[in-house]
């Protein structure tokens, strides 16, 4: 296989932006993340385009074609590659695996949700529920943040963990957000605030779940040969991996572990020859405080039953034995679905590349993502490294 | 209960692992061999939330309770449970089975729901 290389990125502001439409996100990005690579004047033999709900909450169907159309890509090969709150993942894993085997050489992903226009209430958590199964799970009543209250009730008693230390990984993500430009939310909150939200999904609070977003990633990548004939600090792409668990939630033996993450991980980490040691900063993702917890578990920086126990700690923080989500997260920097996993890699390029600002980790030489399909049904991981 | 209100698993014939009924092929060695098992009538509660915030469908509620339970042969299911209040992980429960809501076109849905003993 060849090598694979970012070599651009481009990142709209996350949040509630009334007056763009998710074809103008994706346009936004994009155009920044082409300008970034030097490839303005450059054909592209492939995009690759993320969004879960186009069709929903958008109308809108024919997304990649109608992309490249606009911005002037035109005879690209375009994909839409739907993987639920994955589908960013996805959709990178598909561009490396095109360019990998040869067949491409410039490629565009391109991911982004438009969804903070739907005002009817419950609105966009029940478009995100048809991902649940519906007779063992949706038709009574069962939502994903029911199933984070699940979880989280699970994990506390099993463990025996402190509801503040898993709300502690909020208060985090948000102080990590506030030295971010392009989070939904630059506010810092307090764990006392945090512990006094309403309760949503008992012991599940408000400030343990993401916002809903608007908001576009887009990254530039190609064959690591070519990388330096555009851009002087690319970043290898050196693993991949993606794997699938159960529909039903309550089938998976032990609900606190996410075997898809312990095997797409592994997968990414044997493809790059790394283990979890030589990661410096890790994007987990944290739609519910829980799950940043239980990743940092089955994605191997933690024992089991320990995560939690470790952001409280602060060894999650930036300067902490492993950084998780200095970009803020989807806590903080929002979470418009089909742009999460792009967006997750971008913060590692920024890390990789010096160009984090305030929320820099030192010396980040290798990072890796985790995006989060389903619940926990279809995940993500990507690994990436200084070229 | 007759047969629509019983909770039923499929057992996998060849290598014996218990599934959800859905799956048409055995989750653990692909078999389609398949035999039904009934559960028991008491289960234990294995975790509960109470869901501040229901779905469209339970526009009448305030809140819900739902429940996984697991069942003494190890059949398990999610449910609403009848009582939000002295829920504990371990207490046992028993399935009823009632309307639990009306969908938004007025169709009603009928199901399993969990009481305490």
């Amino acid at each position: 296989m060849r090598e694979v290389a970012i070599i651009g990125v481009g990142h709209t502001k996350f949040g509630r932006l009334n007056d763009k439409s998710l074809l103008d996100l994706l346009c936004e990005a994009s155009l920044e993340a082409i300008e970034d690579s030097n490839t303005s004047n450059t054909d592209f033999d492939s995009v690759y385009v993320a969004s879960m709900l186009a069709e929903t909450l958008n109308h809108m169907t024919g997304v990649a074609s109608a992309l490249v159309d606009r911005i002037g890509l035109l005879p690209a090969a375009a994909d839409h590659i739907k993987n639920g709150p994955a589908s960013g993942g996805s959709a990178i894993k598909n561009a490396f695996y095109a360019i990998a085997s040869g067949a491409c050489e410039l490629v565009l992903v391109s991911g982004a949700e438009k969804m903070t226009h739907i005002t009817l209430p419950g609105g966009v958590t029940s478009a995100v529920a048809t991902m649940t199964h519906h007779n063992a799970e949706r038709i009574h009543g069962a939502s994903l943040p029911s199933f984070a209250g699940l979880l989280t009730r699970s994990y506390m008693e099993k463990y025996n963990v402190p509801k503040e230390w898993i709300t502690s990984i909020a208060v985090k993500n948000h102080r990590n957000g506030l030295n971010n430009p392009y989070a939904h939310f630059q506010k810092e909150i307090t764990l006392k605030k945090a512990m006094e939200s309403p309760i949503i999904a008992d012991p599940l609070q408000l400030y343990d779940i993401c916002p809903i977003s608007d908001g576009a990633a887009a990254i530039v990548m190609c064959d690591a040969n070519i990388a330096k004939k555009y851009c002087d600090s690319p970043i290898l792409i050196t693993g991949v991996g993606q794997a699938t668990d159960t529909h039903i939630i309550y089938e998976r033996e032990d609900v606190t572990v996410l075997n898809a993450l312990r095997i797409c991980s592994k997968q990414a980490y044997d493809m790059a020859k790394k283990t979890p040691n030589d990661i410096d900063v890790f994007e987990a993702h944290d739609a519910f405080t829980i799950l940043e917890a239980i990743q940092s578990e089955d994605i191997g920086f933690f024992k089991k039953g320990e995560g939690a126990k470790a952001a409280h700690e602060g060894l999650t923080e930036i300067g902490g034995k492993i950084p998780i989500n200095p970009s803020g997260g989807l806590k903080a920097r929002g979470h418009p679905l089909g742009a999460t996993g792009v967006a997750q890699v971008i913060e590692l390029v920024w890390q990789l590349r010096g160009e984090a600002g305030k929320r820099q980790v030192a010396d980040a030489d290798t990072g890796i993502t985790c995006n989060f399909g389903g619940f926990g049904n279809n995940i993500v991981s990507i690994l990436v490294e200084r070229m | 209960m007759n047969s629509k209100e019983r909770i039923e698993w499929k057992k996998c014939n060849n290598c014996g692992f218990l599934q959800y009924p859905t799956h048409l092929r055995c989750l653990k060695c692909k078999s389609k061999d398949f035999i039904l098992v009934e559960t028991s009538s008491v289960c234990n509660l294995l975790s509960y939330t109470i869901l501040n915030a229901p779905p469209a469908e339970f526009r009448n509620q305030k809140s819900l309770a739902l429940g996984i339970v697991e069942f003494e042969n190890g059949i398990r299911a999610l449910g609403q449970i009848s009582s939000k209040e002295d829920l504990e992980i371990g207490m046992k429960l028993k399935p009823i089975y009632k309307k639990i809501c009306e969908n938004l076109d007025g169709s009603e849905v009928y199901t399993h729901i969990f009481e305490p003993i």
